[in-house]
């Protein structure tokens, strides 16, 4: 599939970002691993704890950086008006529930759910903004 | 903002695609500027103008 992309650029924006989807699985195995078995406390548990999230800075990092490399203008702006879409839409829907959580007692939804689902806006978004230039 | 791709493009007999490698972007792209969805960056537009042998104003008209 990778090897279809006929973009460098966006082959390797792809690339990174399964790199980066694999090593968040691994860390958080891991970090998962070592509060069951090593039960660990202070500034460790959280070092521990943050693991799983350096690869998804990773992942940001390398989305501004495809952003950098990417030479077609058109396809550059389409991923910066999805990014924004889902940016906004994170925003909105996460400050709502928050909301909800506050004042209607709605279940706690855990802040490790805001990045798995501004991606899944950013795609949504980018269906859209693709369809308007179709 | 409109432009003559379309036209240039026939009369050297290209497709969208034969234009897109030339230019380095996509198809989509030149789909997009071509239908007037897009408007070029000033770089794309003498790379354009370059290709085509001719002057941006030949090309794009600022008429809506």
């Amino acid at each position: 599939m990778i090897c279809s992309i006929k973009n460098p650029a966006a082959r390797r924006f792809v690339v990174r970002m399964w790199v980066a989807a694999g090593l968040c699985v691994v860390f958080a195995v891991l970090a998962a691993l070592v509060f069951r078995l090593g039960h660990p406390h202070g500034v460790v548990a959280y070092l521990v704890a943050v693991l799983p999230a350096l690869p998804i800075m990773g992942a940001l990092v390398g989305t501004g950086v495809y952003l950098g490399e990417e030479k077609d203008e058109f396809q550059r702006n389409l991923l910066v008006q999805s990014l924004l879409g889902g940016t906004g839409v994170t925003l909105a829907a996460t400050t709502a529930w928050g909301y909800m959580e506050d004042f209607a007692r709605a279940p706690h939804l855990s802040l490790t759910w805001v990045y798995p689902a501004f991606w899944l806006f950013a795609g949504i978004s980018y269906g859209v903004v693709w369809w308007r230039y179709r | 903002m409109k432009n003559r791709l379309r036209v240039l493009r026939a009369e050297r007999d290209w497709s969208q695609a034969d234009l897109a490698e030339r230019l380095e972007v996509s198809r989509q792209s030149v789909n997009a500027i071509e239908t007037g969805k897009f408007d070029p960056s000033l770089p794309l537009a003498f790379k354009l103008a370059r290709l085509f042998e001719t002057t941006i104003e030949e090309i794009f008209s600022d008429e809506e």
